[in-house]
């Protein structure tokens, strides 16, 4: 559907996402190698967006599995759901004991729910988690394992199975081959090092901070109340901030909610007191507030003398 | 091209750079999917499926222009749009000139006004005249010295005097101005690019040189397993994001064994309570919680002796009283300071500028056994039968009385005391070292000079 690395960027400006060059290139890589991508960046450059906007774009939908310590395969790919199956032998009951009530002993009574016991292990009772559902989907799907460095190691190796042929085998029922191959994405923030392994399997993106003329363009489409010359003031202070030595560093989705900010604060221009009270939402930590509070007061007074 | 796009992914891999087989296969699909006419198309489509890694994407950026180098152009013939009585007098008159030459010079002219680009074979024989492979392929701007040696070889400086010449003799036999200048043009160009050809096949040449180089002598020692104190700034920066990151690495594995400390055994009385109102049929599953909540007592030595690794250890210790909640940092020279507040908060340089202030160093006042005996007196309540303690230091102790028995009486009612010594076990017991007494002692002991120790010892720990 995507014929050109152009029409890659165009798809997804329709989304209202940015690309540059670089992210259409690596996409349309992806898509026609049929390849899991792997992007990695500072929090909050768009990464999780960019698979939003390529599921939008592609009319996929998108699944969604967000890693955390301790993640595990009943959490991201399938569950038996007991209390269910639990209801259904009690409601049951007066059913299996009239089916039962024939027989002469035990060992028949046994036989004769054995031969009945796949109806507790069926797709029924099968609680899909995000990989299955992705893998079992009828329709196309964009796969989005999110913040994969937050998972453990072993999670990891698992998931190395599952992107190698897109199957999953669950011992009750068999094994259940993708109807059809989902797009795959993984997110990092680069908190650990990922295995080889993976690394080796997925074409890579590395997102970093936009420049400012990146970053002003962005702002002035998703918030375009903002008035142009406040827009750039604005977008001028976050980068100078970025330079700084920050705990955390302001990324682009704080920079749309300070831009959300100072339009609903009817701002006219970044006077020190507009700042004080709203670095807050750029910032995160007491310290780093400190520390730009102090950075942009030296800043004022250069610009003034 | 092809045999560029191997030699290229030969250079990154000489260049630090993991590449797999897989992934250079990845490469040539990507290639065969994009095609190479877009240089930057290109270069992206090289990148994405060769570095997966964030560290190597400037080794990458550096080596490619060397490797698919701006597009060289081919030599124009100039006399392409002449008519064939003008090209006869050219080629007359080139005759002429060429007999007296000598024999590079001709060869350049040759090349300028015929539009025949240098072989491969030429150039190499050239490259062998200048000892291109001599040249040591690691300096910067070699390059561009050894292709103006070439330049020299073949008597570039007597060029524009020759070329001179061969236009005042056209004229001289009546070629019309508009032509010459034409020709004049055209050769200028032709000289350029030329010059191009010479700066391109000479990097390269060096660059070739370096991966073979490198691909014999392996790369020097890494990062991790440098001494603390014999790092030059720039790696100090480097060490100071793999602390970062081994403090991230040390998270997730105490998360883990958290979760594994969760999954315990069936609590049958919470489960009966928990199913009551399911009339006793166990609909929900109660387990048993073990919880762990680790407690850490960390004493730092900061004196003059630990002043390199201190900094190191102090920046450690911030990341992880960040991450294991009840963690209680000690500082000491002379005497003890409590530095937990001051590892809380405030920026982590901030932190470590004031703990180091606020213990200035002195000469030969270390004294740990009066800083134990201060511990015992003042923080005893921050140890208990769950806590392990750390002692960071070289145990040197000045000839003070090393206080072994409040040390042993700490032993005891920890659940672990781990020392951490950078000397090496040489060093232990020399001079005013009081590590030897203080060994049996200890739970577990460990060698911490560099940040593979550091992450190993630490691994230990959390096992």
């Amino acid at each position: 559907m995507f014929e050109t690395v152009e029409q890659v960027g165009q798809g997804l400006a329709q989304q209202r996402y940015i690309a540059s060059a670089e992210i259409s290139t690596v996409l349309y890589l992806a898509e026609k190698l049929g390849k899991p991508l792997l992007a990695e960046g500072p929090a909050g450059v768009g990464k999780t967006e960019l698979s939003k906007a390529w599921a939008a774009a592609t009319e996929r939908e998108l699944v969604r599995l967000q890693c955390y310590e301790g993640l595990d395969e009943s959490k991201a790919l399938y569950e038996w759901e007991y209390a269910k199956q639990m209801l259904y032998t009690q409601l049951l009951r007066d059913k299996l004991s009239t089916l039962l009530a024939d027989v002469g002993s035990l060992t028949q009574a046994a036989d004769r729910l054995a031969s009945e016991e796949d109806v507790f292990f069926s797709e029924r009772f099968l609680l899909p988690r995000p990989l299955l559902r992705a893998i079992n989907s009828d329709r196309p799907t964009v796969l989005l394992i999110d913040e994969i460095d937050r998972a453990d190691a072993e999670f990891e190796a698992f998931l190395l199975e599952v992107l190698s042929d897109f199957q999953v085998s669950i011992p009750e029922i068999g094994t259940i081959v993708a109807k059809q191959h989902p797009v795959v994405f993984l997110t990092s923030n680069n908190t650990r090092e990922l295995s080889e392994a993976l690394k080796r399997r997925c074409l890579y993106l590395y997102i970093d901070y936009p420049n400012t003329e990146e970053e002003l363009r962005i702002v002035q489409l998703k918030v375009p109340e903002l008035s142009p010359r406040l827009a750039r003031q604005a977008v001028e202070v976050v980068q100078s901030l970025r330079q700084v030595d920050l705990k955390k560093k302001p990324s682009v989705s704080e920079t749309l909610d300070w831009a959300r900010a100072l339009v609903t604060l009817n701002a006219k221009s970044l006077d020190p007191d507009v700042l004080e009270n709203t670095l807050t939402v750029l910032l995160k930590y007491e310290a780093d507030v400190e520390r730009a509070r102090r950075m942009l007061r030296r800043q004022g007074a250069t610009s003034k003398n | 091209m092809e045999d560029r796009i191997v030699r290229f992914i030969a250079a990154l891999r000489a260049s630090g750079v993991r590449v797999s087989v897989a992934e250079s296969q990845d490469a040539w699909q990507a290639v065969e999917q994009l095609g190479i006419t877009d240089r930057d198309t290109f270069r992206l489509s090289l990148r994405t499926t060769l570095v997966k890694d964030a560290d190597s994407i400037p080794t990458f950026e550096e080596l490619f222009p060397k490797y698919f180098g701006t597009f060289t152009p081919p030599l124009i013939d100039p006399q392409a749009e002449l008519s064939p009585e003008q090209q006869q007098m050219l080629q007359e008159l080139l005759q002429e000139m060429l007999d007296q030459l000598a024999n590079d010079l001709q060869q350049l002219l040759e090349w300028l006004l015929s539009g025949r680009n240098p072989t491969q074979e030429e150039l190499e024989a050239m490259a062998e005249q200048v000892g291109l492979d001599q040249i040591d392929p690691r300096s910067p701007y070699q390059a561009r010295r050894a292709a103006r040696r070439m330049q020299n070889l073949l008597n570039w400086e007597q060029l524009e005097e020759l070329l001179d010449q061969l236009w005042e003799m056209l004229a001289e036999r009546g070629m019309d101005p508009e032509t010459i200048e034409q020709l004049k043009q055209q050769v200028a160009g032709n000289e350029e690019r030329l010059q191009q050809q010479l700066n391109q096949f000479a990097g390269q040449r060096l660059e070739d040189n370096r991966v073979d180089e490198a691909q014999k002598h392996k790369p020097l020692q890494d990062l991790m397993n440098r001494p603390f104190n014999s790092l030059s700034a720039s790696e100090m920066d480097l060490l100071r994001e793999q602390v970062r990151r081994l403090a991230a690495r040390l998270r997730t594995r105490a998360a883990l064994r958290q979760k594994r400390g969760k999954q315990g055994k069936l609590d049958p009385k919470a489960t009966i309570r928990a199913n009551l109102r399911y009339s006793g049929v166990p609909f929900e599953m109660r387990f048993k919680q073990r919880r762990l909540k680790p407690k850490l007592v960390v004493i730092l030595d900061v004196s003059t002796s630990m002043r390199p690794v201190a900094e190191f250890f102090l920046r450690m210790l911030y990341e992880l009283q960040d991450q294991v909640q009840k963690t209680r940092s000690f500082a000491f020279i002379d005497h003890l300071e409590d530095v937990t507040p001051d590892l809380t908060g405030s920026h982590i340089d901030e932190a470590v500028y004031v703990v180091l202030t606020k213990l200035p160093a002195g000469y030969y006042n270390t004294d740990l056994g009066f800083s134990l005996h201060q511990f015992e007196d003042n923080f005893l309540d921050t140890v208990d039968h769950r806590t392990t303690m750390i002692v960071l230091g070289d145990g040197r102790n000045n000839y003070n009385d090393p206080a072994l028995d409040v040390f042993n009486r700490l032993s005891r009612r920890s659940r672990k005391l781990i020392w951490m010594n950078p000397e090496y076990p040489a060093q232990w017991g020399t001079g005013d070292s009081d590590m030897l007494v203080y060994a049996p002692l200890c739970s577990e002991l460990y060698q911490v000079r560099n940040l593979a120790q550091l992450a190993d010892a630490i691994d230990h720990i959390l096992m």
